[in-house]
């Protein structure tokens, strides 16, 4: 009743409000990213302006921080290493998981349940606890410093990840597509990969990037697995801010910094409509 | 998680199998190796990288572990057990763990949610909002720890010259233990909290619009509506954010090293950098696979009763 009689002052309180709502998202979201916006703004300093005291927001920006450290420093390579391990894993994870994303969702086996089970729980395996062991073995075989051991290694936790994500994105299809398809001849394979992955390459790419976004930014593994010929960038910037010896080199943290996340983040504001789609819908039904 | 559904029908069956008793049989075999083709690759992968480790793990942890032929030689029984549970820098470790769970996974899901709702209020900017809020997600962890020690850098850093205007400080961010552990936990939140920002707000939009305006109608107040209606009809949600959460808090390891590495001290020297450090540094390979095996029990018995509990919650609700 009371709402019909004064409309007037609710809706105004309503958009009171509101505005604060407004105003208060703006604020946060100024917050989370004025650290990226910090980095990147150091990345492109003198040294002068990185050490001053108060810090300084307008200065002649300079690329000399990132010159010296993609001539001086083994980060190119180290680039080159990491884009392969992130290309490799992704590719690999996102074949196999998302085979046995399908099976979850849609075949019928005989303990896939338990199956299904025990590899969502694997997403609970603390990485250390696999650290040790896998140095080891590959130390026996010769395999440490390779690209194709921290590939599997970074299997171990993209493959349950791909597969819990796929899962939900394969439940949400109607059914109705392969059961025409298979009804029309074709086999389980055929509907699988002539139907419903081209349907749900969308689905697909977007959890291929976010494997390998995982797989870009992994340091534990790449720390214990490699030593100079497949190390990678996130290895270089650990080795950087536990410079102890010579203090932080905040010019070369910020750059090698910034060389890592631009990439990333370009990629993941091009599908992140899907992302968030993804990463949602893999949070709340996983 | 809702594995019970399985096989409830979700499937395709009816596979066309014709001919004779023979041939249908062999179809049946064959559609059997079709089905299982699906499934076998990961299982296969899985079996070799995750449990095979993890059974060397358990082998190494009790045996004696010989440096020159970088092998297990001898079976120990529990001493390595013994010995670890002895050590007290082990125990800390474990209480440095247990502290930044108890404080970063409340505040994260808290602050998550809150901020969901202050960025889907409706206008103009609140697709450009939400795409930006995914960028701290992608920054890789071991640069958020290098680029916040910048930050909180006592001398140089901005954000003792901010509080500086507030009064407060300087503050000696990795000096002091205290502040050390809420660094770890300001860098952590700062890098997990858009993930759940990201959860909460789909949940959100989820939410069934007529229950808040019977609220409304029915004079309910802000506090109230958000107390009685809101947060139970989010509650399965934020419990299945806690979990996942979880599973990647207990793997807590490149800020830490990134930013303190475990300093002062052993202030923030969370269980998974002391173990790297018992294993890769120390080479005790044995006491840490004992260590490591500890961890993985106590966070598969954990994650087990959270799952429970969030199902518990989702009947609930």
């Amino acid at each position: 009743m009371s709402t019909v009689v004064t409309p007037a002052p609710q809706r105004l309180r309503r958009s009171l409000g509101h505005k604060l709502r407004i105003a208060g998202g703006i604020v946060v979201s100024i917050v989370f990213l004025f650290p990226i916006y910090w980095m990147v703004l150091t990345s492109f300093k003198d040294q002068v302006d990185i050490f001053t005291n108060p810090p300084t927001f307008f200065f002649t920006p300079t690329i000399a921080a990132y010159v010296e450290y993609m001539t001086r420093a083994d980060i190119v390579p180290r680039l080159i290493n990491t884009i392969i391990v992130a290309s490799g894993s992704g590719l690999l994870s996102i074949v196999v998981g998302t085979m046995a994303g399908y099976a979850l969702a849609r075949i019928r086996l005989r303990g896939a349940a338990t199956i299904g089970l025990l590899i969502l729980l694997s997403r609970g395996v603390p990485p250390i606890a696999l650290a040790v062991p896998m140095f080891l073995v590959a130390r026996k075989l010769g395999l440490t410093d390779k690209h194709i051991t921290l590939i599997l290694a970074y299997s171990t936790f993209l493959v349950p990840y791909v597969m819990w994500l796929m899962r939900s994105f394969f439940l949400s299809l109607p059914r109705e597509l392969e059961e025409s398809a298979m009804i029309d001849g074709c086999s389980r394979y055929g509907a699988f990969f002539k139907i419903i992955v081209p349907i749900s390459l969308p689905g697909l790419l977007s959890t291929l990037i976010f494997s390998m976004i995982l797989a870009w930014e992994e340091l534990l593994f790449a720390l214990v697995l490699t030593n100079r010929h497949a190390s990678t960038i996130p290895v270089a910037i650990a080795g950087i801010a536990g410079d102890t010896v010579n203090g932080a080199n905040w010019a070369a943290l910020t750059a090698v910094g910034t060389i890592t996340v631009v990439p990333v983040v370009v990629f993941a504001l091009l599908v992140q409509k899907w992302l968030i789609k993804g990463l949602a819908e893999g949070a709340t039904k996983g | 998680m809702r594995a019970r559904e399985e096989g409830k029908g979700m499937t395709i069956d009816n596979a066309p199998v014709t001919g004779d008793a023979s041939t249908r049989r062999l179809g049946r075999i064959g559609d059997l190796f079709v089905r299982w083709s699906f499934l076998v690759p990961s299982i296969v992968l899985l079996v070799a990288l995750l449990a095979y480790p993890i059974f060397y793990t358990i082998d190494i942890s009790f045996s004696h572990f010989d440096i020159a032929s970088f092998g297990a030689d001898e079976w120990v029984g529990f001493e390595n057990y013994r010995e670890v549970m002895g050590d007290y820098r082990f125990w800390d470790s474990l209480k440095v763990t247990l502290i930044y769970l108890v404080v970063a996974l409340p505040l994260q899901v808290v602050l998550g949610f809150g901020i969901a709702f202050l960025i889907n209020a409706e206008w103009r900017g609140r697709g450009m909002i939400r795409a930006l809020f995914i960028i701290p997600m992608v920054v890789a962890p071991v640069v958020a720890g290098g680029m916040w020690r910048m930050i909180l850098d006592p001398l140089w850093g901005v954000m003792n010259y901010w509080l500086g205007f507030l009064g407060i400080g300087p503050l000696d961010w990795f000096g002091d233990p205290n502040l050390a552990m809420a660094a770890v936990i300001i860098i952590d939140t700062w890098r997990w909290t858009p993930f759940i920002v990201l959860i909460a707000t789909a949940a959100l939009l989820a939410l069934p619009k007529d229950v808040f305006e019977a609220a409304r109608i029915d004079g309910a107040n802000w506090w109230s509506t958000l107390w009685s209606v809101a947060i139970p009809l989010l509650m399965p949600v934020i419990a299945a954010t806690f979990v996942i959460r979880w599973l990647g808090a207990v793997k807590m390891f490149d800020i830490v090293l990134a930013a303190t590495y475990g300093g002062p001290g052993k202030a923030t020297n969370v269980v998974n950098l002391f173990i790297y450090e018992e294993a890769f540094r120390s080479l005790r390979f044995a006491e840490s696979a004992a260590m490591a095996v500890i961890v993985l029990i106590l966070t598969m018995v954990l994650t087990g009763l959270f799952l429970r509990g969030s199902r518990k919650l989702e009947d609930m609700f």
